[in-house]
């Protein structure tokens, strides 16, 4: 157990490593998708601890990425008093907020499949709300978030530039570092009992549906802290990042990279930016390929890339021993 | 007052129709194959697409016959294309955990969008109902548009003809008995695989003709077919998933409670069947229809 | 002086669509008992034992457990309460390890002596429990299996898993439902033989439908008979094989 904190942590540091390489040895603009690719990893390793984790299949993921980004946002533009860290943690709390409201009433229905239209649905609704509420800027979004400041007292840094994107791989690997103590933890563990067997688990006198909120709740924190990051990087918040297209992503990374690992999804998302780079000026053709890669996915590989890497791997040891 | 009713009970009958047509084959085929088909949305583009180009082609104003004629066109063609999902996806899924097949209709929802976005690009089209169907009726103080007329009388037409497939035809009731007990049915040497195509050839084909009869009056984008796809996802669950009568008075239900909370909030248009959707399954879980309830423990 | 029971039904209906399954059933369980509940194959065994242990709601009567009324109670509160129950086909959760499954048991057990404010994130120590599995593990013969995938166990060794996982809740009453279901004449032996020993240690009350009389009349201090949806015998195993009902219904008309 202790043993496989310490590799975690150990890979968890160099892929935060390579990530600071980049501005090194690349252009802003390559630094700035990075930056997206970072966040997108955690937004990814949120959206599997529920698949994979809980077994619960959401596709409205986006409205937890958009509370924790308009939240932050909102904080930004008028409040700017109060400290970024407390936004930030307001922002991710806000995510949790809406995931119980919503997994309230979406868990009422144990099947999967209702749970997935129903999360649609809220999504659905949150988008709507946001495009047509003056005090989040209707369609139009969001503007000019700054970034921000952090510090204690007159010791003061500014999040400028680089440094905000120093931040931004920092907060994002102990996010997922976070997030992979939490699925190994015993609260991993009984989830994970319930994805396998809910019945099973419902008569070791577990309730299920208690446990699947609170899986949606943490699910929805670190979606949302995903979001609040993001806000200040991008600086501007638009309806779009509550769109249902948005939940297809972290569905996307994680299916590509394989869900049954933990870093599969982060894999994912490393592999899709670099195509989503390389098709970016053809329209149609993003949704295009990441519908046929994702259809490909599920047919011929289920277990994402990283499966089969890892299958590959241990066939050519067995041929070797 | 009169007219306020009057408008809302219209406004909710043509929310009602337009949301069936498009449910409708959603529903049939999620009680044949136990498959959420998110690509319906997709192929109702499709269709709509098809349905826009052809009266462009014929050089835009077109009677209500050939309008007609082409919505007719576009579902045979989108059938057609039914046939090559099965063949090559639907047959698949039938071995896959349900939460991959549900990731597999959602990836090819993804092509359809990625496919329409290539051949016709982003850009909003709109053709104006056939000329027959540009007026309006007068009934009362009510100004009913002639085109909404049509897509309720439409509405009524599809959810008719399907009740009487179901019930009257030798094929509708090897459906039926398919979607009782499809193991059963295999057992007894029915040809399954034969009525899962026929299932999502009609399904399809009743995606196009919706678009094909819906694409008038509507702002043509690559965004259209998400909007109509969630409004037919609310009536298919609250109908209880299957259920092409419960489809039918959810479509009534929701549309009616969408038409009330658009007249007293006027400034969140799209949203109420959503909350009436949440509410509606705060108090019966299990759809309008369907008997029995769901898991106890 | 007669105890209380432990598990009391009265009245108890279950209908599945138009089907009656059970029809008034009255049942009444003392503690230290082993109660075999027998009847033909569709007589609603199955049924009775899901509605007493809450996987299914009763549509009419009343279900105690020492005394406290639990008949609208979900399957998670009963075992909350001491009920602990197996499956058919044995449950148990394929993807992970036998120890895995044993540990999601014990911590739930640990959780549960806990208030509900400090269920999340205060488990007893890591040690503590690992000593609680490994104890409750060779108690049922499991070591050898500890580390293998359960889904590639034995026949026998899940059923012993999912007896395990149930223990370790520390149930007042265990429902077993058929618990020797496919296994060989020798195998049934030994798991009687296992169970008898397991309600003495853990001065269990016992619950249990068998088809195989050698268990039956092994295990059982009581006997009831359903047969379609009612009770047509309850008594000692020999007053129930003497008694004419019984007879009637399973040799047929003389």
């Amino acid at each position: 157990m202790n043993r496989d904190l310490a590799k975690t942590m150990a890979l968890a540091g160099l892929g935060g490593a390579a990530f600071l390489c980049v501005p090194l040895v690349a252009n802003s603009g390559v630094v700035f998708l990075a930056g997206l690719v970072a966040i997108n990893i955690v937004f990814a390793l949120s959206w599997n601890l529920l698949f994979a984790g809980a077994g619960l299949l959401s596709f409205g993921h986006s409205m937890f990425l958009a509370a924790g980004a308009y939240t932050m946002a909102k904080f930004s533009l008028s409040a700017p008093e109060v400290p970024f860290l407390l936004t930030l943690v307001l922002a991710a709390l806000s995510g949790g907020v809406l995931a119980w409201v919503f997994g309230f009433v979406a868990l009422r229905r144990a099947s999967g499949t209702y749970f997935a239209i129903l999360t649609l649905a809220f999504s659905a609704l949150v988008h709507i709300v946001i495009t047509k509420t003056d005090a989040l800027g209707r369609a139009d979004g969001l503007v000019g978030i700054r970034r921000p400041e952090i510090g204690v007292g007159s010791l003061r840094l500014s999040l400028d530039g680089d440094m905000y994107y120093v931040f931004i791989v920092l907060s994002m690997t102990l996010a997922a570092l976070a997030l992979w103590c939490f699925t190994h933890s015993p609260t991993g563990r009984l989830l994970q009992a319930i994805k396998q067997d809910r019945l099973r688990t419902s008569f070791l006198g577990a309730n299920v549906r208690r446990w699947q909120l609170l899986a949606f709740c943490v699910s929805g924190v670190f979606a949302a802290l995903a979001g609040a990051v993001m806000a200040p990087w991008s600086q501007i918040v638009s309806p779009e990042i509550a769109h249902w297209s948005m939940s297809t992503m972290p569905i996307l990374y994680a299916l590509l990279g394989g869900t049954s690992r933990f870093w599969g999804p982060a894999l994912g998302a490393i592999l899709f930016g670099m195509l989503d780079y390389g098709t970016r000026n053809m329209l149609g053709l993003a949704d295009m390929t990441s519908g046929i890669l994702l259809l490909v996915v599920v047919l011929a590989v289920p277990g994402g890339i990283l499966g089969l890497l890892l299958r590959v791997g241990r066939t050519r040891e067995e041929a070797k021993g | 007052m009169m007219m306020d009713i009057g408008l809302v009970v219209f406004g909710g009958l043509s929310w009602a129709m337009a949301t069936f047509l498009v449910a409708a084959g959603l529903t049939l085929i999620f009680g044949i194959l136990h498959i959420l088909n998110f690509a319906h949305g997709g192929f109702f583009m499709v269709g709509a697409y098809l349905a826009w180009a052809m009266i462009e082609a014929l050089g835009g104003g077109v009677s209500i016959w050939t309008y007609i004629a082409v919505a007719l066109v576009s579902g045979a063609v989108v059938g057609a294309l039914g046939v090559l999902v099965d063949v090559t996806i639907f047959r698949r899924l039938r071995d896959v955990e349900d939460a991959y097949a549900l990731i597999a209709t959602y990836a090819l929802l993804m092509v359809c969008i990625g496919a329409i976005e290539l051949i016709w690009g982003l850009d909003f089209r709109a053709i104006m109902p056939p000329e027959a169907l540009n007026s309006a009726l007068f009934i009362g103080d009510l100004i009913a548009p002639t085109f909404t007329i049509f897509i309720i009388v439409c509405g009524v037409v599809v959810y008719v003809a399907l009740e009487v497939f179901m019930a009257r035809t030798e094929t509708g009731k090897l459906v039926r008995i398919v979607a009782h007990d499809a193991w059963m049915a295999r057992l007894l040497g029915l040809d399954v695989t034969r009525i899962y195509l026929i299932t999502v050839v009609i399904s399809f084909a009743l995606a196009g003709l919706a678009g094909g009869l819906l694409v008038a009056n509507q702002g043509l984008s690559p965004e259209l077919g998400g909007v109509f796809l969630l409004q037919a996802f609310g009536v298919v669950i609250v109908g209880g998933m299957g259920s092409i009568r419960g489809a039918f008075l959810a479509a009534l239900l929701l549309g009616q409670i969408e038409s009330i909370g658009g007249m007293l909030f006027p400034n969140y248009p799209g949203i109420f069947y959503l909350v009436a959707l949440a509410g509606l399954l705060l108090i019966r879980p299990q759809g309008l229809l369907t008997k029995g309830r769901t898991e106890w423990v | 002086m007669t105890d209380a029971p432990i598990l009391e039904a009265k009245a108890l209906c279950k209908s599945y669509g138009l089907v009656q399954v059970l029809h008034d059933v009255e049942l009444s369980i003392a503690p230290g008992e082993s109660r075999v509940v027998i009847g033909p194959n569709g007589a609603g065994k199955t049924t009775l034992f899901k509605c007493l242990s809450g996987e299914v709601p009763s549509d009419k009567g009343v279900i105690s457990l020492e005394g406290r009324e639990i008949t609208g109670l979900r399957g998670w509160r009963r075992v909350q309460m001491g009920i602990g129950r197996t499956f058919q086909v044995a449950r148990i959760f394929p993807e992970m390890t036998a120890r895995e499954n044993m540990t999601v048991a014990v911590e739930m057990r640990d959780r549960l002596a806990r208030g509900t404010a400090r269920r999340l994130f205060s488990l007893a120590p890591a040690a503590e429990l690992r000593a609680e599995v490994d104890e409750l593990m060779s108690e049922l013969d499991l070591a050898a299996a500890a580390d293998r995938p359960a889904r590639i166990l034995a026949h026998g060794d899940k059923k012993r898993l999912e007896l395990a996982m149930s223990l370790a809740l520390r149930p007042t009453l265990v429902m077993l439902d058929e618990p020797t279901a496919g296994m060989s004449p020798a195998d049934r032996a030994d798991a009687v033989a296992m169970i008898a020993r397991l309600r003495d240690t853990h001065g269990l009350t016992l619950l249990l439908t068998e088809h195989d009389m050698e268990v039956v009349f092994g295990l059982a201090t009581r006997l009831t008979v359903l047969h379609q949806g009612r009770i047509i015998a309850d008594g000692a195993p020999a007053d129930v094989r003497a008694d004419p009902n019984v007879r009637e219904v399973y040799l047929g008309h003389d």
